[in-house]
């Protein structure tokens, strides 16, 4: 067995054999199985080849996959070399054309039911699919074939979640979320555009490690890094709390740190893990560096009004609408109907007060 | 249910006649819950617009926490009121049930409509006279309170439950399902703030129209809300 | 199609046709396909872009202050740069001046993502065109030490360290398990470096994997995070704060401090790896002088990186702007994006619709509507396309022209007219006098895809230290006490007037970018982008003229023609980026 297996990239990483076998007694009890099951586990750990991996490139702008080669811990490197086997990735693979299309047969073929299918972007299902070719045909179609055979299917990115830019309206390619089009298989989404570098190998080095999916929130995503709103844990909110606003870029409020709300930022609204663990190993995150979030890990975020609207609009009322563009016109409208209707009311009865005394 | 609207009432609404009306709980309920809804409203609005930022440290003050702090405690007064509200549906008198159920089937309901549709629009010169709501103001707080008002209460704990958290009543009641029906927070925020705007429009008009009616109909009403009767004139 | 003769490329489809789809190692989705003559040499070369998302539809109607956010997710390998561009055509349409650090703030960020886009592309995306990973298995490491410290004195270069590394490669390749490896063209006759070298360059894979991460913290803490930092249009979101209370809500002095050290250790790496590598490379590829394309003809460059605010003008910049036409090194054309006869866009051969597509359209008044046809003489059939017909519509990406002529743009052009201006730009002539000196090569040796390879590492250099420099003019215009960011003047809608329009640029990584906006009551009324990889990958024009991948691959030998390594090679040396070309 020449393949670097799960037990030797631990021992690899520092980790002792004692250890080891205490996480594989973890795994086995949160598992819910016998004690005895430690030792399967372990021997399965010891002996398995890195799980194959194949990544999928839609309509999308590779970000994430940018994203993900960031990541400080694990490294990338580590992740391609040693966690997984990146057997297809057209961003980074040597092969080509005729050459790379045979790797993703292959690997289909050799790992059936047993490969993650990581998906980058999204299928457009306009023109027959023909926004978005790979190999002749439609991307859709590629998608569907290799999602048939895959064990589990994790969404990068706001594109493969939930369509991101280019399903923004009027979606002219009719760019369609992962899950809208395959429905058979365990989805999971890890939103963001792109998301965190160590939230995506935090995500698939946990599916490696407990051989299991993360445990997801009602739209699919991993409540571990999703869980919370960017506000909740928000370093500004204090001064939300306070009431000390950011009230114009560059401002005194804007030099001292204040809370970027009335400049529209999206925390409030927004889920996702940017203000506890911070992009690029930490370093900032966009409030950090002085701009609301834009709520880039949330369903429709291009199309909820300007990014710099603290209410933002209801699209049922058409592109320009909020709630107080809305209401404050009705409510001023009701307000001089009202003061219209009194006048009126007013004049007919002292006009027939006259003729028709005592009748009310 | 049958509901009682302007029917059989011709014996009781004769001149002169008093009838006990607004038990004492709906008067107190409809005090308490007028008053949450406007300090819902105007807190609601200086959250979503808030006042201009005050000096000094973040920890010596707390304008905007104080302000969610009162919208969240009048939106408890005004949630438990509507609880309260609706058991006294069930145990209350008839009248008590009305602002819950809409006599849709009722033609005489549809004609009360429209007759004091007309007579807002001057083509009547006399309102009917109604025991209890009129069908108009019936349609509309039933339209902005018994559904505006569980809008409301929806839409405004799911997004309490997202600062709550998991593990709150309101995340597992609310939260858990609206946020994913709406697709988003954001959206779901877009929504309360609109549906406030709503429940404002409707209270502007209906104290336009009990001020109106007090003066223009044939039957006491603002009196009613506050003595629980309703006395009838010629 | 039958042989023709164009830009001084003979055409001729009627040989053996090689498909390559999909192209990998580059961003987005892309097809190419080639004839190939009895001997193997590229006949006709037909490049074609395979995505459309339709941003420029997308961004009607919208608010102009957010359209940096969307144009910035065209792409995300050469992120920020296409928000720097909308900021800009958003600041001309309005007449919007920005405060001098803004400026300069904006001027590292778009150096950063050069230093880092390069450095990845050539190692990640294009090293395999050059390197042959299973041959770097036989290498001995202390031989491959010694020629580490025979060209550099970085210090990762120790035998053993050789020996590490060989030995993870080892281990990988014998688990059987191979990756992004699998299927790869190792072996390959064209593949000519030593083991030794080979090994090291792997080795250096790895390590530019890891240090790259490091390189873009720049714009995090500029922008908040990377990919996709944020932009502002006025100036910059990232307020400066050096003395007061509260200044770790900004950019401080330890922001300052991290800034710098990146900007140090970044160029440092560019020094001791990067370029001693290429030279390594290129000293055995010397021979190999294919994939020249237009270079040399027909290159083009708007120039970036002002020096003072609000002066966009080819003498405060310092990338080089102009146009170099029909092989004449000796004139620099000036160049206007808002000239209607300069810039135009093609649609005859490309997947959209114009009322006459005889004619090009200026980016002012571009129109995005998209139709996919295919021509009669394609092969297969609309979802299955095995030969695609050059003489129809073939491709998402349509065909700009600056007066007619088809474009190179890149580090090569850039280089080039940066070389015939040396009075302006000393520092990109010496260095590139230096390069050929050591590899012994003429000027004309440029025009290759070794020497498009050569210039995008000349050019990191160069960004590196004008990094430092935009450095230093950040901390004494904050020594002379200005810490101004943005300016708010035009910020609220009501002080637009009713109808605007302006054109925004820069230099992308992959050569010349422009984005042309109309605002009409307050709304984006039209939106045109015009983007490097649209004018290298684009289509044949009405005349038949091709574009700069197209002519790159002609004449070109294949060693073995069932395995494309030569037309990757070229291809990667453009470093294509379809999501951009097409958006
Ligand atoms: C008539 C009743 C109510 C009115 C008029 C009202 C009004 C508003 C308005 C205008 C907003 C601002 C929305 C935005 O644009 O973000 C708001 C926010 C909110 N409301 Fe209400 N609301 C009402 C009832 C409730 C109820 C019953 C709850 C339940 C707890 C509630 C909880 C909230 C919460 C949690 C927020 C968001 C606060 C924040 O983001 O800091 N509201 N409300
Ligand atoms: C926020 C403000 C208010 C709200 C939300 C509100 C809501 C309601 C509701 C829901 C009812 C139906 C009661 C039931 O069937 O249980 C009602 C009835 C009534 N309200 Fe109000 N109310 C408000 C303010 C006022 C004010 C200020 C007045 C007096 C000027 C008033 C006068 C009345 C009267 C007279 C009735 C009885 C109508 C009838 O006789 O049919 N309300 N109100
Ligand atoms: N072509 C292109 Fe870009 C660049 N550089 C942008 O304008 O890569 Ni994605
Ligand atoms: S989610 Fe955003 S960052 Fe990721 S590919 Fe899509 S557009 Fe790019
Ligand atoms: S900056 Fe944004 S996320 Fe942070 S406290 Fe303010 S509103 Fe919330
Ligand atoms: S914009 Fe995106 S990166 Fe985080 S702070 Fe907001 S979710
Ligand atoms: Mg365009």
């Amino acid at each position: 067995m020449a393949s670097e297996t799960f037990y030797e990239v631990m021992r690899r990483q520092g980790i002792t054999r004692r250890s080891f076998m205490k996480f594989c007694s973890l795994t086995a009890a949160s598992l819910g199985l016998a004690p005895a099951f430690a030792s399967k586990i372990a021997n399965a750990m010891e002996t398995k080849p890195r799980t194959p991996v194949i990544w999928l490139h839609g309509l999308e702008c590779t970000c994430c996959s940018e994203s993900f080669i960031r990541s400080a811990h694990p490294l990338a490197k580590d992740v391609v070399l040693s966690m997984l086997s990146l057997d297809y990735d057209d961003t980074l693979m040597a092969a080509a054309g005729h050459q790379a299309e045979a790797a993703l047969e292959e690997i289909k073929k050799k790992y059936k039911g047993n490969y993650i299918l990581a998906v980058e972007g999204n299928p457009p299902l306009n023109e027959d699919g023909m926004y978005c070719i790979q190999g002749g045909r439609p991307f859709v179609e590629v998608l569907k074939e290799t999602a048939a055979d895959a064990k589990a299917i994790i969404s990068w990115g706001a594109c493969a979640s939930w369509g991101c830019v280019q399903a923004a309206k009027p979606n002219p390619t009719r760019a369609t979320p992962v899950h809208k089009v395959i429905t058979d298989k365990p989805i999971i989404k890890v939103p963001g555009c792109p998301p965190i570098a160590e939230v995506m190998t935090g995500v698939i080095t946990y599916m490696l490690t407990f051989d299991r999916l993360p445990e997801l929130d009602r739209q699919g995503r991993p409540k571990m890094f999703y869980g919370q709103r960017i506000h909740d844990k928000c370093y500004r909110r204090p001064h939300f709390d306070a009431g000390q606003f950011v009230e114009s870029w560059d401002d005194d409020g804007a030099r001292k740190g204040f809370c970027l709300y009335k400049m529209g930022c999206k925390g409030p609204t927004t889920y996702n893990a940017c203000s506890t663990m911070r992009w690029n190993g930490g370093v900032s995150f966009p409030i950090q560096s002085g701009h609301g979030c834009i709520g880039c890990s949330e369903e429709g975020f291009w199309d909820k009004g300007g990014f710099y609207n603290r209410v933002t609009n209801i699209n049922q009322f058409g592109i320009e609408a909020n709630a107080d563009k809305v209401g404050g016109t009705l409510a001023g409208v009701a307000g001089a109907a009202v003061v219209a209707h009194a006048a009126v009311s007013a004049l007919s009865r002292a006009r027939s007060g006259k003729t028709e005394q005592g009748e009310k | 249910m049958s509901v009682d609207i302007a029917s059989n009432a011709d014996l009781e609404t004769a001149a002169g006649n008093t009838v006990y009306v607004y038990e004492a709980p709906v008067r107190l309920w409809h005090w308490i819950n007028a008053l949450s809804i406007v300090v819902l409203a105007v807190t609601g609005y200086l959250i979503a617009s808030p006042l201009p930022s005050v000096g000094g440290e973040a920890s010596d003050n707390f304008l905007m926490g104080y302000i969610r702090f009162t919208h969240f405690t009048a939106a408890y007064v005004f949630a438990i009121g509507f609880l309260v509200r609706l058991y006294w549906a069930v145990v209350g008198n008839h009248h008590a049930r009305q602002l819950f159920l809409l006599p849709l089937n009722d033609a005489k309901w549809w004609a009360g409509i429209w007759h004091e549709l007309r007579w807002y629009f001057f083509f009547e010169k006399l309102t009917q006279k109604y025991v209890g709501h009129n069908p108009l103001a019936h349609l509309c707080m039933y339209l902005a309170i018994t559904v505006g008002g569980l809008f409301m209460i929806v839409t405004g704990f799911a997004l309490y439950g997202e600062g709550a958290q998991e593990g709150h009543w309101s995340h597992a009641l609310f939260t858990s399902w609206v946020i994913p029906l709406f697709g988003q927070s954001q959206s779901v925020h877009s929504w309360h703030h609109l549906a406030a705007w709503g429940i404002v429009i409707f209270i502007m008009i209906h104290i336009y129209a009990a001020l109106r009616w007090e003066f223009m109909s044939r039957q006491t009403v603002i009196s009613s809300m506050i003595s629980g009767t309703r006395t009838f004139r010629e | 199609m039958a042989a023709y003769e164009t830009q001084g490329f003979k055409m001729d489809n009627s040989g053996k046709r090689v498909v390559v789809d999909p192209v990998c190692r580059i961003e987005g989705h892309m097809r190419v396909e080639v004839n190939l003559n009895d001997k193997n040499v590229i006949t006709n070369a037909v490049s074609t872009g395979t995505m459309w998302r339709g941003l420029e539809v997308i961004l009607k109607g919208r608010d102009p202050r957010d359209a940096w956010a969307f144009t910035e997710r065209i792409c995300g390998v050469c992120t920020g740069t296409h928000a720097l561009t909308s900021v800009r055509a958003v600041e001309s349409a309005l007449n919007i001046q920005i405060p001098e650090n803004a400026n300069t703030i904006r001027n590292i960020m778009q150096l950063n993502l050069y230093v880092h886009d390069h450095l990845v592309h050539f190692y990640h995306l294009h090293a395999l065109d050059w390197v042959d990973v299973v041959s770097a298995l036989s290498a001995d490491p202390k031989k491959t030490s010694e020629l580490a410290q025979s060209i550099s004195d970085w210090p990762l270069s120790s035998p053993g360290y050789f020996r590490d590394v060989q030995n993870r490669l080892k281990k990988f390749v014998e688990s059987g398990q191979l990756g992004p490896f699998m299927n790869g063209y190792w072996g390959n006759p064209a593949y000519k470096l030593p083991p030794e070298a080979n090994l090291m360059a792997v080795t250096h894979y790895l390590e530019a994997l890891d240090f790259q991460k490091e390189i873009v913290k720049i714009h995090t803490i500029f922008g908040g995070k990377n990919p996709h930092p944020n932009w502002l249009v006025g100036g910059v979101p990232c307020a400066i704060n050096i003395n007061d209370t509260g200044a770790g809500g900004a950019i401080n002095m330890e922001r300052l401090n991290q800034v710098k050290s990146i900007i140090d250790r970044s160029r440092e790496f560019i020094e001791k790896v990067y370029l001693p590598d290429l030279l390594a490379i290129a000293t055995f590829y010397k021979g190999w002088g294919f994939g020249g394309g237009l270079s040399g003809k027909n290159m083009l460059s708007y120039g970036d990186i002002p020096q003072r605010a609000n002066d966009y003008t080819a003498a405060n910049l310092l990338f080089p702007r102009g146009a170099i036409i029909n092989g004449d090194l000796s004139k620099i054309h000036e160049v206007d994006l808002n000239d209607p006869e300069q810039i135009q866009e093609f649609v005859t051969h490309s997947w959209y619709k114009y009322p006459d597509e005889t004619k090009g359209l200026h980016p002012f008044d571009g129109i995005t509507e998209p139709n996919f046809e295919l021509g009669p003489k394609t092969k297969g059939t609309k979802t299955r396309i095995e030969e695609l017909d050059e003489s129809a519509k073939y491709s998402w990406i349509k065909a700009p022209r600056w007066r007619g002529n088809a474009m190179e743009v890149g580090p090569l052009s850039r280089m080039v007219l940066g070389y015939l201006q040396p009075k302006q730009f000393p520092f990109i002539k010496e260095t590139i006098d230096g390069v050929l000196h050591k590899l012994d090569l003429p000027v004309t040796a440029l025009f290759s895809t070794l020497g498009r390879t050569a210039a995008r590492g000349i050019e990191t250099l160069y960004c590196a230290k004008l990094q430092t420099e935009q450095f230093d003019k950040l901390i004494a215009n904050l020594k002379a006490g200005d810490s101004a960011t943005a300016n708010v003047e035009k910020w609220d809608p009501a002080s637009w007037p009713k109808e605007a329009r302006g054109a925004g640029f820069t230099e992308a990584p992959r050569g010349a970018l422009g984005h042309w906006i109309k605002i009409k009551d307050t709304k984006i009324d039209n939106y045109q982008c015009v983007v490097p990889t649209t004018w290298n990958g684009g289509p044949r024009d009405p005349k038949g003229q091709i574009g700069a991948f197209e002519a790159s691959l002609m004449d070109t030998p294949l060693a073995v023609p069932d395995q494309p390594l030569e037309i990757l090679r070229t291809l990667h040396s453009f470093d294509p980026c379809l999501a951009c070309s097409t958006h």
